[in-house]
This record gives C-alpha cells, sequence and structure tokens, in this order.
C-alpha cells in the first residue's frame, strides 16, 4: 500500500518538466551534486568537531558546551543546505530512488540520527553543568556522541551506494529485497506466479 | 614529466586486482574517504574561521590550533590511504581525466600550504602577525581545500 503510492508520488514527479530537465542538465545536476557533497563537509565536519570533544578526543581544553553551541549554529546551516541540495537530487531521479534499498535505508538512519541528537542534546543540557570542563565527559555522554558519529557513517555510506545497481527492481534477487526495495511491479508478478502455482 | 608508468604500474598492482573485484569493499573505502573528507573540512573550517574571529573567540588560537592539527593530520593520511585504493580500480581512467589532476593539483597546494606556510607561520603566534597575514592565510586555505573538495566530486562527472 505505502510502496504503490510512494511509486504513484514518484512517478507523478518524474512526469514533471523540470525534473527531466535537471536530471539531463550536465551543468546543474553536477552542481547540485557538488553542493549536497561540499555541504555534507560542512555539516559532518563540524558535527564530528563537536562529538570527538564528547568523546573526550578533541578540544578537551574547552568546555563541552561551548564547543557545542559555538559550532552548532554554521552546522545547521550546513544541514539545511545539505538538505534542500538533496531534495533537488531526489527530485531529479525519482523513481530509481524511491525504490532503491540503499535510499530507504539511509532514510531510516536519517530519523534515527535526528533522533538521536534530539535525546543526546537534552541529556547534555540538563547535566553538562556538572561535567562541562571534564576533558572526558561521563559515559552516556560518549555513547551518544559514538551513536551519532556511527549513525552518520552509515547515512554517508548508505547514500554512496545508492549509485550503485546491484539491487534495482529490474536485477534478479531474493523476494525479501524486492519487497524492501519497494519494486511495486516485481512484487504483483511474483505474487500472480505464486496464485498460478497454487 | 610523463606521469603515466606510474598509473600503469597502479592498475597491474595486486591493489588494483583487489579493488576491481570486491565492490562492497570499493564502496565502504568511499564512504572511508567521504568520511575523511568531512573531518578534514570540518577541522580546517573550525580553524580558519577562528582565525578570522568568527569561530570559538573565546579559545586560544594555539589551544584551537593544536587540536585541529592533530585531526587535519589523521584526516590527510585516511583520505590519502583510502584515495589510493579507489584510484588503483580507475588508475588508467584518471590520467585522462583533467579533473583528477585539478584536484590533485590542489591536494598538493593544500599539502604545501599547510606544512610550509599556515602552520609554520603560526608558530610563533598569532600577536607577531599583521592581523591581515592571519586573515589572507585562513581565506587561502579554506579556498583551496574547499576547491580539493569540489573538483574532487567532479572527476566522477568527467
Amino acid at each position: 500500500m505505502v510502496n504503490e503510492w510512494l511509486l504513484r508520488l514518484a512517478t507523478w514527479l518524474d512526469g514533471q518538466q523540470w525534473s527531466t530537465d535537471l536530471h539531463e542538465s550536465y551543468y546543474m545536476y553536477n552542481w547540485v551534486e557538488s553542493t549536497h557533497v561540499l555541504t555534507l563537509m560542512v555539516f559532518l565536519g563540524l558535527l564530528l568537531a563537536i562529538d570527538l570533544r564528547m568523546l573526550g578526543l578533541a578540544f578537551t581544553g574547552t568546555p563541552a558546551s561551548q564547543i557545542a553551541d559555538r559550532l552548532t549554529p554554521p552546522m545547521l546551516a550546513g544541514f539545511v543546505v545539505m538538505v534542500i541540495s538533496g531534495l533537488v537530487l531526489f527530485y531529479s531521479i525519482p523513481v530509481r530512488t524511491t525504490q532503491s534499498v540503499w535510499f530507504r535505508i539511509k532514510v531510516v538512519l536519517l530519523v534515527a540520527a535526528g533522533i538521536n541528537a534530539l535525546l543526546f542534546r537534552n541529556a547534555m543540557k540538563r547535566s553538562v553543568d556538572s561535567w562541562d570542563t571534564d576533558s572526558l565527559p561521563p559515559a552516556r555522554i560518549r555513547w551518544g556522541a559514538g551513536i551519532s558519529i556511527g549513525l552518520w557513517v552509515g547515512v554517508v555510506s548508505t547514500g554512496r551506494m545508492i549509485a550503485y545497481d546491484w539491487f534495482d527492481c529490474h536485477k534478479e534477487m531474493p523476494d525479501f529485497m524486492y519487497w524492501a526495495a519497494g519494486c511495486v511491479v516485481e512484487l504483483a508478478s511474483i505474487e500472480t506466479a505464486g496464485a498460478m502455482e497454487e | 614529466m610523463e606521469l603515466l608508468f606510474i598509473f600503469e604500474w597502479l592498475d597491474t598492482s595486486t591493489l588494483a586486482g583487489i579493488s576491481k573485484a570486491y565492490g562492497g569493499v570499493f564502496a565502504m573505502v568511499q564512504t572511508v574517504h567521504l568520511v575523511s573528507i568531512a573531518l578534514l573540512g570540518g577541522m580546517v573550517l573550525v580553524s580558519d574561521l577562528r582565525l578570522l574571529n568568527l569561530l570559538l573567540t573565546s579559545v586560544p588560537v594555539p589551544q584551537v590550533m593544536d587540536t585541529t592539527r592533530k585531526w587535519i593530520t589523521i584526516a590527510l593520511i585516511t583520505v590519502t590511504l583510502s584515495g589510493v585504493y579507489q584510484a588503483s580500480a580507475v588508475a588508467i581512467k584518471l590520467y585522462h581525466n583533467s579533473s583528477f589532476w585539478a584536484k590533485m593539483a590542489g591536494f598538493a597546494m593544500g599539502l604545501l600550504f599547510l606544512y610550509v606556510v599556515k602552520w609554520p607561520l603560526l608558530r610563533h603566534g598569532v600577536d607577531s602577525l599583521n592581523p591581515w597575514t592571519v586573515r589572507l592565510v585562513a581565506v587561502a586555505s579554506l579556498t583551496i581545500w574547499f576547491s580539493v573538495a569540489a573538483t574532487g566530486r567532479w572527476i566522477g562527472f568527467s
């Protein structure tokens, strides 16, 4: 049901002239993709700087709250442009991206990273006064920072994998992968074949 | 200078055999490369925005430089190792790719700038330097490293 709805939306986006023009424009598409990578560098680079402080591995002589407060605004600026350019990239190739298992894992990891960031920030704000100047923050803060890095590495990794066609719908693969990638047509064929066998 | 023989050697090396045979490993190494670039970019940004008095202004410059220098060095090592692995899979193609050479020129310039200009200059403290020299160093550093990242992305488009 959800897969059918997503495919309908993606097909509608794919039918728009702007989507085709963007995909076929050598310079525009590549500039958008370059912007996505450059802002990923700004966002992830500053996030790593904050998380490394929370792990007690960088800027240990500076209060943790100061690192977080000062680096968060430019990090968020990078995040906003990264998300906008990411949406534009999705708009330019909507059908294949919607049916990419890597893109789907990436979205799940993005949501998980967002939830972790909220929980981490709240936990930090509640307790930071008691350990702000410690070079090694408490274990729960280090766990939050470690999970944050792990999730974002996962986001980068799955984002990179979208370019590979290993699990594209037209490929021969286990039924589970058709389901995970939301291959509506292929799943319907499997169902029809199963019904005919019965 | 003719450098094709290096790329031909790399193309037939054991490393190339591995990188061409295992697509999954290649993709994982690409992730390491991207995360290392982000680490490099983030630390360069913190270091240069501090020199421009735009970030962490209450933290002494030497303190920021000490930390960023350590992580920039780690990032440069992982970027280089993962970059050589990726290059081995498409060595001959890269030799004929103008964006690759633009990136390598930028990368060499970035290394020279870091080890010959920026870090030696800042070793004596920013107070002894003309403020405009410090600003110029920061802007030049940002320009070089962001150009390296941008040209690197264009390798795939060429």
